[in-house]
């Protein structure tokens, strides 16, 4: 018996994620030629930087949600810690800190808050969405409070290079990207970590039966989406220079949006990050064609919004005729 | 002596479930465990399985006093339970599974790397001794038989270094081919010096793998029986 042979498919093409990434990478490059035939502007260099510099937001933090999806969790409450953080990180900089501080404290608070989500989920029980819901209204709150409906401005850009530099002509803010996701699956694929997040999210019960220690990779997993939430925070402030009342009011959305329609599944046990990375792409170059050709921003949320209905309706039909999956 | 249960009573509320139970198993022994619905057996085994813990008497393994305070507990100590449900990640490997919660490690730059190819080896190994044929090693569990998932699942606990492992209805919902191919796992097990508590309806099965029967009444073990060793057994034991 030749067992130990690799029966990997080469492609993978036989995993739900790899046909979600399939059909993805083509719903992007269909959407893409329709606006470039709609618009001159849309395949030119300096309109794909600045797309992708508008994603790098989103991409970071929905690298860490995949990992609290996939989990078998979830947190509506992720906009929130960025903007918190982001705030910090503002008054920071007034407080007259260097970039050198301002930076770990900012990474700090988010992996703060999100460590707050995941101690909510486990040593509370809170399901995650209420927890998150209750967190998200919280740290709403707390923003209101700091900053009382003002920007806090003229914040400094030291950290910019990141977003806007280029390095060997290639834009810095892809790279950034590469790295957070190359580090995160790594995490995923390569160490035990990532089994056990897959393994809560497919059998919680079976996860502590085998001895996994299923509250602390809980924890460590919010945390982790706290800590790149707060990265993220870092880096808006370095594209931005201040802070906006109504920043990360959408991001939580969006990133749930891009992890779903990347094929990872809501119930948990199933995902991967490329299909959440062209998920982010597929979100922002529809949001980013539509302004192109002059349509209202409010019919990218419509647009998103059907596709998430339409792969949801798709996946729930597919479990129906397969009652294991 | 691998495991014995000595004056085992567990009371809920006013019912008395078990009523100084005693009940040993021995190395390489397969003991087999049968009963009416309500004769106490679900509620024995998940007290072996730490799933319940007893009001009164004492639980020994290879000669120390155990006490399990959960599931987790009773497995970190060799005692494997391969419930009907099985506990197994659906959507993860047959690789994963077996080695899940506790993976081969090769660090490198302080990195615990999992080491792939030596838990496909392993696994390959594993595999191997219990005669388990599955479509791939790298193929979800979930796409696989109901025996071929029983054969996972052993294989993990025989991974594990179970010493006892129980198995609740290993053979219910099974295909007649698939009955055949369990009952040839729990007599590999044997092979391999591992007792096994085997629950079963279904007494052909029961007398065919069984060195002992146990069989329980109102919560006691009321006698135990010798099967006669049939011709077969011998076979397919040897």
């Amino acid at each position: 018996m030749s067992i130990a042979a690799d029966t990997r498919p080469v492609l993978r093409l036989s995993s739900p994620t790899a046909t979600r990434e399939l059909y993805l990478f083509i719903a992007i490059l269909l959407v893409g030629a329709g606006f470039t035939y709609a618009s001159p502007y849309f395949l030119t260099p300096i309109n794909l930087i600045q797309t992708l510099r508008a994603a790098l937001e989103l991409a970071i933090v929905s690298a860490g949600m995949t990992l609290v999806i996939i989990m078998g969790g979830i947190d509506v409450s992720v906009g929130g810690i960025l903007a918190v953080t982001a705030i910090v990180i503002g008054k920071s900089y007034q407080a007259g800190l260097s970039s050198f501080l301002v930076a770990p404290i900012g990474l700090a608070t988010g992996t703060l808050l999100g460590t707050w989500n995941g101690f909510l989920t486990t040593k509370l029980k809170v399901p995650p969405i209420i927890a998150t819901l209750g967190s998200m209204y919280i740290f709403s709150a707390i923003m209101f409070i700091v900053i009382g409906g003002a920007w806090i401005s003229g914040l400094p850009g030291t950290l910019s290079p990141l977003v806007n530099g280029t390095v060997l002509h290639i834009p810095a803010s892809a790279l950034v990207i590469l790295v957070v996701y190359a580090a995160c699956w790594v995490l995923l694929r390569k160490v035990p970590f990532g089994r056990h997040i897959y393994a809560i999210g497919c059998n919680e019960t079976s996860a502590k039966l085998v001895g996994i220690n299923v509250d602390r990779t809980k924890i460590a997993t919010y945390a982790l989406l706290g800590f790149l939430a707060g990265f993220a925070a870092l880096l808006y402030v370095a594209r931005l220079r201040n802070v906006e009342i109504n920043i990360g009011t959408t991001v939580a959305l969006e990133a749930i949006a891009a992890t779903i329609l990347g094929g990872t599944s809501i119930r948990g046990g199933v995902g991967s990050l490329l299909g959440t990375l062209l998920g982010v792409i597929f979100i922002r170059i529809i949001q980013n064609g539509l302004v192109l050709i002059g349509v209202s921003s409010l019919w990218e949320t419509v647009i998103i919004g059907i596709l998430l209905i339409v792969v949801l309706t798709a996946d729930a039909i597919r479990n129906r005729n397969n009652p294991r999956v | 002596m691998v495991f014995k249960l000595s004056g085992i009573v567990k009371r809920f509320g006013g019912l008395v479930a078990l009523d100084h139970v005693d009940f040993h198993v021995a190395d390489s022994e397969v003991m087999a465990l049968v009963g009416d619905n309500g004769a106490g057996k679900s509620t024995l085994i998940k007290t072996m399985s730490g799933a319940h813990i007893p009001d009164e008497g004492e639980i020994t393994m290879l000669g120390k006093v155990m006490h399990f305070r959960s599931p987790q507990d009773a497995w970190q100590n060799g005692i494997a339970t391969i419930y009907q449900e099985l506990a197994l990640a659906g959507k993860m490997t047959v690789v994963d599974n077996i080695f899940l919660g506790r993976e081969m490690k090769r660090p490198r730059f302080g990195i615990p790397f999992l080491d792939l190819p030596a838990m496909r080896k392993r696994t390959d190994e594993l595999l191997t001794q219990l005669d388990v044929h599955v479509p791939g090693i790298d193929s979800w569990v979930e796409s696989m038989s109901g025996g071929q998932r029983q054969g996972v699942a052993i294989a993990r606990a025989l991974n594990m270094d179970a010493r006892l492992i129980i198995m609740d209805e290993p053979t219910a919902a099974l295909a007649v081919a698939e009955v055949r191919k369990v009952l040839d796992f729990v007599i590999r097990l044997r092979e391999q010096g591992k007792s096994v508590v085997l629950i079963s309806h279904n007494i052909q099965d029961v007398f065919e793998v069984s060195d002992r029967i146990s069989v329980m009444r109102h919560g006691r073990c009321s006698r135990y029986v010798r099967p006669a060793k049939l011709p077969h057994k011998k076979s397919s034991a040897s």
